[in-house]
């Protein structure tokens, strides 16, 4: 099932992505301050792929999720898109060009009850993408709404045509925005942590499905979540990222069993486990993610890291290093730490 | 930031000896479409020191349960039946008057989310203040609870300073310590947790656990946890218990509810939780949703959904009987669940 991104062209190409937001102090006043949300990120994703992308709240997550799908402009870095015929760099289209490309990307969210507009009916929500790219006649948007009703598995379809979002149960409505986000047959899902309002039964048959359709439907998805075990489910590779950087990724077993990054092991070593007999390695770090205003050049964690040493004050942020098997770590010291 | 809780009142435990016991209580809410039978004929016993944990899902009761404890329901509530003793005494014939006195001084509760558990435009000082007003008026200086105040914020790892900062100032994690301080301003020998650490991330999530169950254990006193997060609830615990649509469906010690749940929906729902560790098993969805309570199943109120339903299910309802050890499970059918595995795993 892993899908090795070297073989096939990426889907998906990001090169040193980026978004800077301004804090503005004042009315008159330039702001000279910048909140580095997302800082000089890239990676790619081969078609078929899930790629995690997992991290605290604040480490630029969601922000990149939004980006790829151009919800958000980036403030620099190339987003090279493929699917067939179609080449291009999405971060710098126009507008003309973005509504094209957004027949072939399209994006969950994480509150279903957020995420509808609680006026129009099932048929409408999951119908919208067709109406706004002028896809097919009514009668052509009703028999496909239909089948991907019954795709979800919300059946007989029929007797949710009409209904409202309030009518239906948390895990119904992120069935229909399952739905709503396959209507156009994309090649690419962002999906930004599609469960974590839903309760644990809901939630396992909410991935079920998703995994099953992105298999059927060769979907792409990048799954941001903060939920490690959640991702090791649903991902091929996870990324983690920290303070917008990516301080690791590769396959998700090989980077759930050997972690490399300090910030990852941390991380692992705080994850709960379902298990009361079994006993976690104590984590290494303190918690509370600090601000990504203005960082200083220096490796993003350094301040949290129990392994900073002399090599990591005096250099830029590392590179992400591949060490192999396609797993890669952004930390001068990710040899030593790992013996 | 050292945490010491040296300086603050710590009791004897007994753990043979209960100190809270819930006795087949019953509690509905009354609302225009009729009444909710949100918390049915529910029974479990927390001794001293211990730390007990109720999981389920929205809407499964654990969060009613919890207000019913302290008296905090809405007006729409009404007790129905059974006794909610503590050291012996039902709270549940207490005046509310005599209510309000327990409240903090005997048990305490940690709200879920924390930023709404404070008022915004006072300081986080003088809120703990005024539940030790409540409490010791006349009976501490100024000087003194202000003392009080930096030790119990030294138990929780925050700076005493921190006293005098507004809420906004607090990050989450720290929010939610200044909760914990707060529910051990007058000692009680229960704190209720409900949802203590939903909103944080990982790593401050594990500090605040840990630091909970520090405290817990060096003061004596008992705890429970209420979360939907079963992996918490694995590691916080010593005694859990299951609950569906209201009713308590199995209870028992934690490791054995882990290694041997006996109800179906139990099984499904700890086998079911994704992990980090141990190996990538397929996870069994539950199918339907849970019933509504305007109206519950009759018989079990899982059956509905239950793979090993009989017709007697439908009927009757199972007891929550003790099948040895501790551990009571609410299933005709719990003798079966060896299969359980086979049939539901695939």
């Amino acid at each position: 099932m892993t899908v090795s991104p070297v073989r096939t062209k990426p889907l998906l190409e990001i090169r040193d992505l980026k978004k800077h937001f301004p804090i503005s102090r004042g009315l008159f006043r330039r702001p000279t301050e910048f909140v580095h949300a997302v800082d000089g990120i890239s990676f790619e994703i081969a078609p078929g792929e899930s790629l995690g992308l997992v991290g605290e709240s604040g480490c630029g997550k969601s922000t990149t999720g939004r980006m790829l799908v151009k919800l958000m402009e980036p403030t620099d870095g190339t987003i090279v898109f493929r699917d067939g015929e179609y080449e291009k760099d999405v971060a710098h289209i126009g507008r003309s060009e973005v509504k094209e490309f957004r027949s072939r990307v399209q994006m969950i969210f994480q509150d279903p009850y957020e995420s509808m507009n609680p006026r129009r009916t099932i048929f409408d929500t999951v119908s919208e993408p067709l109406a706004v790219q002028h896809v097919g006649t009514v009668q052509e948007r009703e028999e496909r709404v239909l089948e991907l009703l019954r795709m979800v598995g919300l059946t007989p379809p029929e007797n949710f045509l009409f209904r409202y979002p309030h009518e239906l149960s948390g895990g119904q409505r992120q069935r229909v925005a399952i739905a709503r986000a396959l209507v156009m047959n994309p090649r690419f899902v962002v999906a930004d942590e599609p469960t974590s309002m839903l309760d644990v039964s809901i939630r396992i048959s909410i991935m079920e499905l998703m995994t099953k359709l992105a298999r059927e439907l060769g979907v792409s998805y990048l799954y941001i979540t903060h939920d490690l075990a959640v991702a090791r489910y649903m991902c091929d590779r996870i990324a983690v990222m920290y303070l917008g950087k990516i301080v690791e990724i590769g396959p998700t077993e090989e980077v759930l069993a050997r972690p490399r990054h300090p910030y990852t092991r941390a991380l692992l070593s705080a994850v709960p486990v379902p298990d009361p007999t079994y006993r976690r390695t104590p984590v290494e770090i303190k918690g509370g993610i600090s601000k990504a205003i203005n960082p200083a050049p220096e490796c993003r964690f350094i301040e949290r890291c129990p392994f900073a040493a002399e090599v990591c004050r005096t250099n830029p942020h590392p590179p992400l290093e591949d060490k192999g098997d396609n797993h890669a770590v952004a930390c001068y010291r990710a040899d030593e730490i790992a013996s | 930031m050292t945490i010491s809780v040296e300086n603050l009142e710590t009791r004897q435990v007994d753990p043979t000896k209960p100190l809270l016991e819930v006795d087949r209580l019953v509690m509905h809410y009354k609302i225009k479409a009729g009444e909710v039978s949100a918390v049915e004929d529910v029974t479990f016993t927390v001794h001293q020191g211990e730390a007990v944990g109720l999981v389920g899902e929205s809407g499964c009761g654990k969060t009613s349960v919890a207000l019913s404890l302290m008296r905090l329901l809405p007006n729409n509530a009404e007790y129905v039946s059974g006794q909610i003793r503590l050291d012996g005494e039902d709270l549940l014939q207490l005046t509310d008057e005599e209510m309000r006195t327990r409240r903090w001084k005997d048990i305490a509760m940690v709200f879920q989310g924390a930023m709404n558990s404070w008022n915004p435009v006072y300081r986080v000082g003088d809120q703990i203040r005024e539940v030790l007003d409540t409490h010791f008026r006349g009976q501490m200086t100024y000087e003194q609870q202000r003392e009080h105040m930096e030790r119990l914020f030294a138990a929780v790892g925050l700076p005493g300073e921190m006293l005098d900062r507004y809420p906004h100032e607090f990050s989450g994690g720290m929010r939610q310590r200044a909760v914990i301080a707060m529910a051990l301003a007058c000692s009680p020998q229960l704190i209720i947790a409900d949802e203590p650490t939903t909103a944080l991330d990982v790593i401050v999530q594990d500090q605040i656990l840990k630091e909970l169950k520090r405290i817990q254990t060096e003061l004596g006193m008992s705890i429970i946890y209420i979360s939907h997060d079963i992996a918490v609830i694995a590691e916080v615990t010593d005694s859990l218990g299951v609950m569906y649509a209201g009713k308590l469906v199995e209870y028992g010690p934690t490791t054995e509810v882990f290694a041997r749940p006996k109800h179906p929906y139990a099984y499904l729902l700890l086998k079911s939780t994704p992990s980090i560790t141990g190996p990538r098993r397929q996870l069994a969805p539950l199918e339907g949703e849970p019933p509504d309570l305007l109206a519950p199943p009759t018989g079990c109120r899982f059956h509905p959904r239950c793979p090993f339903a009989t017709e007697r299910c439908a009927i009757e309802e199972p007891p929550l009987a003790d099948i040895g050890g501790g551990h009571r499970v609410a299933c005709w059918h719990w003798e079966q669940v060896p299969d359980l595995e086979e049939a539901l795993l695939r």
